[in-house]
């Protein structure tokens, strides 16, 4: 592709111009995405290279550190209580005596196991007792896949602080070399609130998100390449073990699902293109109408600015599963809308609000419009009243109309400045789980798309197809995982491309 | 001539407000009939279904009572319990995790920020089925759905500190210099200096934590599942609106949304100021 | 009362970029050294590592004799004014001034004590119970400082203090720090980006430029004998004129030719070129513009013509380009011309000029170091 100079793209004419810039824009994504490669190499060799450099420290520290650095390498916090530092050696030991005893009673077991997922499931066995056949539960893939991937975690934390046992030990010779004091347990009690303020802080919520989110999404992710599902839940029935690749081949593959409707990859990609058009539609309609009004209320010589605000803002204040669920049966079959417009003689047969796949789609959209003005005005009258006044004055002496200065100053500056907030909300409503389900459940029924597990409807987003699958009758915990690590994907793969063009990242000191 | 020019402004500018307070009375009549509609068929006496028409013919405090008398107490009370742990415990945690990474740089600042953003493009859903695995496990479901509900809601929370740590950029970073050459520690620096001026943002916090539960749905309802004791109003609510409850439930389903709403709302109207200020800071920050 | 050592201190952030390379310098006790440069120049970063806000990558700084590397901002005995004041905006004057009193106990009465005496040294009396927004930008600077008074601290530490402030009050709060400077009697260290508040306010200046010292040297030092070309047209304004030309040497006598000219260096200028034993070459030539006077023609003149006229008042600053199209700045003291000389310096007009012998600095053209140093 041509690359214009700066003075060379000022001649083109207009559409040049646009053709240009798109043009350079898909030109750029290869690149983009071989930069993303070459950064990720570049990644894995400078983690290589920290790998051998931290086994070169650790045995440096062996050899040239004296017997209380090499009885640290196995009794822990040894170094450090022999140096005086008793709270750090204490911890220390306190860690190391914590993970041998849990390795040795549990974490062994589950560890092994991990590979097969369970050796015998449930058996019936005849009971003495009770002289009749009773169900023997053995083991139980769920806990040994969950256990697992905490022992794992665990290990990892054993490892990492085994190094900084080692490393603490280097730095404490050193200090003690050059002749000045150690810190002692005060001095590090103290560091907690001051120096090392920012570890206190971090500790709890750290600890929430590693063992609420990431354990979790770890554990769900493994999932994806197992058979985990309501017919084999790992336990009460059969026990579930791995099965590679063969779930994303499932979803991503031509040929008809089970129900003799279509395949799962044409399911996926309905659903994944409707789910792209709302997310679309979702985030710009609410985005421009919520600024038309906060532009209406902000409007010079306009009266009760505070009243019409409070108005909307009432909105955002009512929970939305009120608001949606009232405003979705009011345009049900027999909803007030309906039955009204019928009692008002206006209509003979009730609306398809919800009935038809078009008027659904329309319906779910508008709807949303309603719920989301309100919040869009709040944000954007913040930023439109920033505005610097002087812009829109020089625009009007360069003899500027209403609309011009809307399309050259506010709309630049707003697209500018809230560039992260609609790629956000853009994802955001990607997930927008609440709206869809509350107002149809992704109704109407599509009975191509029935083959497919859960009962796909027309409205249905990614979001809500997981939730349908994993609460399905068959629970195909598997599928709903695979879809999963697919919204994942697709989020991952949007957000890397606008951030990439994205202005307010590019270029960030234009408007300050 | 010119004063022609003017008068035409005049008139000009009289049209085009004129016209906007048309349409800003159409939106606000568009917004708030809703709302209207509910509380008028909370009152609605005469039919527990949907029908044709807004004004009630008959009124009456009848579905209040039937209120009175279901679960929902149980629920309401159940979310206002998980709201205020809520408030509680996620203002503190998103706190910490937006006042540090706002204000220190430390080694693993820059990968756990970026570990966190690659973490939020997940599902959250997807985490919903172990999740449950787990509380059940600890025995903190069904009947026991709320100390359950509430350890997810605030141990996920410290993902979310976009919105304040945008605000906590805001406050010049000199302060926390000059605070400590004066000769605070950290922790005095936070607790002297930055609370302080981070009132607003606090409010925020406290509010929208507060106001989260309330509306919680499809998490509460797995945990929940089967159990009206350990429902909360969104979940509770839902059954009501099921096709084979609909027609006995309507009304009160309405005089729910009312009791739901109006504590919230007023609540919010009255710390309005920094919910506004919260939102638009978060945005403009990203 | 301290003296302030660094040795070899550097700066690298973690992207490897390297503000400040190797530092050495000796601040004597009592002593108001400023640290000058452009932006970028690393003169803030020294001055933060200085005072423990920005972790020292190699090198040590030493206050009193202490090596302070490791200890926290408030164990180093210093003192700080910051450029946008970071005044507490919650709390009052008084509790911004008591605030560093307070956190180390010290007994409610003496704090009175001090802030009030602080704050009639600083003329502030009246504003104590304000907040901060309710002061003016000088009166905020004042705050600024009177907390930073009551530390009692051995080193005060200054960055860009008047930089937020206008010209007026920047004048009138330079001569007020001139005077600060006698009541407290301490070590000072001034980071500012303007050359005028160095030259007024040092004992000694630092100059520096990206991340490098280019000179330490008095105000007297810097501006007479700058050691480099950098330091010649940052100090002095107007800036110094340079012209690329060749340095002659006839007869034991040396000559520069600028634009065909030939102007003998007098005085001592060419007594140090013949001590150094300067070989005639190409140099750089440096020319204050107060060093470039009218002439009446000859071989000394240089034609040239008038583009702009500045009047300043009690001088004239006389932009003129020669026959090969250079720029120069010439400044003439108005008391010299009378109204008839004046009248005829208008833009356009041609005119001679011609260079001070005794007042030109030479600089290799490579090196763009002093020939003299």
């Amino acid at each position: 592709m041509k690359h214009y100079s700066d003075l060379e793209f000022l001649r083109l004419s207009k559409g040049q111009r646009i053709g240009y810039k798109i043009g350079s824009f898909f030109y750029g994504i290869p690149r983009a995405i071989a930069g993303l490669f070459i950064k990720l190499w570049n990644l894995l060799k400078a983690a290589g290279l920290t790998v051998v450099r931290e086994i070169q420290d650790i045995c440096a520290t062996f050899v040239k550190g004296d017997w209380k650095t090499k009885i640290s390498f196995v009794i822990m916090g040894f170094g450090s209580l022999a140096r005086g530092q008793a709270l750090r050696g204490l911890l220390f030991l306190l860690f190391e005596v914590v993970f041998i005893g849990y390795m040795v009673v549990a974490g062994g077991h589950w560890l092994s196991l991990l590979p097969s997922l369970g050796k015998l499931g449930p058996t019936s066995e005849y009971n003495l007792v009770l002289d009749t056949y009773t169900t023997v539960y053995h083991d139980n893939s769920f806990k040994i896949l969950l256990y697992g991937v905490l022992t794992i975690f665990f290990i990892i934390a054993f490892i990492y602080t085994w190094r900084v046992n080692v490393k603490q030990n280097k730095i404490s010779e050193q200090i003690l070399r050059s002749g000045k004091k150690l810190k002692g347990s005060k001095d590090d009690l103290r560091s907690m609130v001051d120096e090392n303020f920012h570890a206190t802080l971090l500790a709890l919520p750290m600890t929430g998100i590693m063992v609420f989110t990431v354990m979790p999404i770890v554990f769900m992710v493994l999932v994806a390449f197992t058979n985990y599902d309501g017919a084999h839940n790992g336990f009460s029935n059969n026990l579930f073990t791995w099965v590679g690749l063969d779930n994303f081949n499932t979803l991503l593959s031509w040929s008809a699902g089970s129900g003799g409707g279509q395949s799962y990859s044409a399911t996926f990609g309905e659903i994944l293109v409707w789910t792209l058009i709302w997310a679309f539609l979702a985030t710009f309609t609410n985005y421009f109408l919520g600024m038309g009004v906060a532009m209406m209320i902000n409007k010079k010589g306009i009266r009760l600015k505070k009243m019409w605000r409070t108005i909307l803002v009432m909105t955002v204040a009512i929970p939305q599963f009120i608001s949606l669920l009232y405003v979705g049966k009011m345009f049900a079959r027999n909803g007030l809308i309906n039955l009204s417009l019928m009692n008002l003689g206006w209509i003979k047969e009730p609306l398809p609000f919800w009935e038809d796949p078009t008027w659904a789609r329309i319906s779910v959209i508008v709807i949303n419009i309603w719920v989301g003005i309100p919040y869009l005005m709040l944000i954007t009258t913040g930023i439109l009243m920033n505005i610097p006044a002087d812009l829109y004055e020089s625009a009007r002496i360069d003899g500027a109309n209403a609309w011009q200065q809307y399309r050259k100053i506010t709309l630049p500056y707003m697209l500018f400045i809230t560039g992260p907030y609609l790629l956000t909300s853009f994802t955001g409503n990607m997930n927008n789980f609440n709206v869809i389900y509350l107002l149809t459940g992704g109704a109407p029924t599509n009975p191509a798309a029935s083959g497919a597990a859960g009962s796909v409807g027309y409205t249905d987003l990614l979001i809500t197809w997981l939730f349908k699958i994993t609460t399905g009758a068959e629970s195909q915990y598997y599928l709903a995982s695979v879809v999963g690590i697919m919204v994942f994907v697709v989020v991952a793969l949007i957000s890397l491309v606008v951030y990439n063009v994205l202005p307010s990242i590019k270029n960030e000191e234009d408007y300050q | 001539m010119n004063e022609k020019r003017h008068m035409g402004l005049r008139t000009l500018n009289r049209i085009s407000n004129t016209t906007i307070y048309i349409l800003l009375i159409i939106i606000s009549i568009i917004w708030l009939l809703p709302f209207i509609f509910i509380v008028l068929q909370s009152f609605r006496v005469e039919s527990t279904y949907q029908v044709g028409y807004v004004i009630p013919h008959e009124w009456g405090w009848q579905n209040y009572i039937n209120l009175w008398n279901s679960d929902f107490k149980r629920w309401y009370l159940n979310t206002f319990i998980i709201a205020l742990a809520a408030a509680v415990f996620i203002t503190i945690i998103q706190l910490c995790m937006s006042y540090t990474l706002s204000r220190f740089r430390f080694k693993l600042r820059g990968p756990l920020m970026r570990f966190m953003l690659i973490l939020g493009m997940f599902p959250g859903m997807l985490t919903m089925i172990i999740l449950y695995r787990v509380l059940s496990d600890l025995g903190l479901t069904q009947a026991n759905a709320v100390p359950g509900l509430i350890l997810v809601s605030v141990a996920s929370s410290g993902m979310g500190y976009y919105v304040s740590k945008g605000f906590f950029d805001t406050i010049p970073k000199s302060l926390d210099e000059a605070a400590r050459v004066d000769g605070a520690t950290r922790f005095q620096v936070l607790y002297k200096i930055i609370l302080p001026l981070a009132k607003p943002i606090v409010i925020y916090t406290i509010l929208t934590a507060f106001m989260g539960p309330w509306g919680d749905f499809v998490f509460a309802r797995y945990v929940a599942f089967g159990t009206s004791s350990g429902y909360n109003v969104a979940v509770g609510m839902y059954s009501w609106l099921t096709n084979d409850q609909i027609a006995r439930m309507y009304t009160t389903f309405c005089a729910g949304g009312v009791i739901v709403a109006v504590p919230v709302t007023i609540l919010f109207l009255c710390l309005q100021k920094y919910y506004v200020e919260g939102v638009t800071g978060g945005a403009v920050k990203g | 009362m301290a003296s302030v050592k660094l040795t070899g201190v550097k700066k690298i952030y973690d992207n490897k970029v390297v503000a400040v390379h190797d530092f050495d310098l000796d601040i004597h006790d009592k002593e108001f050294v400023v640290f000058v440069g452009p932006s970028g120049c690393g003169k803030s970063t020294t001055l933060r590592m200085i005072a423990g806000l920005e972790d020292i990558s190699e090198g040590t700084v030493e206050i009193d004799g202490e090596v302070v590397n490791d200890l926290q901002p408030k164990d180093r005995g210093i003192a700080m004014v910051f450029q946008n004041y970071a005044l507490y905006p919650h709390m009052s004057v008084y509790d911004n001034i008591a605030f560093s009193l307070r956190l180390k106990k010290v007994p409610e009465d003496v704090v009175y004590e001090k802030v009030t005496n602080a704050a009639e040294v600083l003329g502030i009396t009246e504003y104590l119970m304000r907040k901060p927004r309710a002061l003016s930008g000088g009166q905020r600077q004042r705050v600024a400082i009177g907390r930073a008074m009551v530390r009692d601290s051995k080193v005060f530490l200054m960055d860009e203090p008047l930089s937020n402030l206008d010209a007026k009050l920047r004048n009138q709060m330079r001569a007020e720090i001139i005077l600060l400077r006698q009541k407290l009697d301490t070590t000072f260290i001034y980071v500012t980006h303007d050359q005028t508040e160095a030259m007024t306010l040092g004992d000694r200046i630092v100059i520096m430029k990206d991340g490098f010292i280019m000179q330490v040297g008095t105000p007297t030092e810097v501006f007479e004998m700058p050691h480099n070309l950098f330091v010649a047209e940052f100090i002095g304004a107007p800036k110094m004129n340079i012209v690329k030309t060749n340095l002659l040497l006839e007869n034991g006598k040396y000559y520069v030719t600028p634009f065909g000219a030939k102007i003998p260096v007098e005085g001592e200028k060419g007594r140090m070129l013949a001590e150094k034993k300067v070989q005639p070459q190409e140099i750089l030539l440096g020319v204050r513009p107060e060093h470039i006077v009218l002439s009446e023609g000859g071989e000394h003149a240089i034609p040239c013509s008038l583009v702009v006229n500045e009047m300043m008042g009690s001088e004239l600053h006389l932009h003129v380009d020669t026959a090969d199209g250079s720029r120069l700045i010439v400044r003439i003291p108005t008391i010299d011309l009378d109204s008839a000389g004046r009248s005829q310096l208008v833009a356009g007009h041609d005119l001679h000029i011609t260079f001070e012998g005794k007042a030109m600095h030479f600089f290799d053209p490579e090196t763009e170091k002093n020939l003299l140093v």
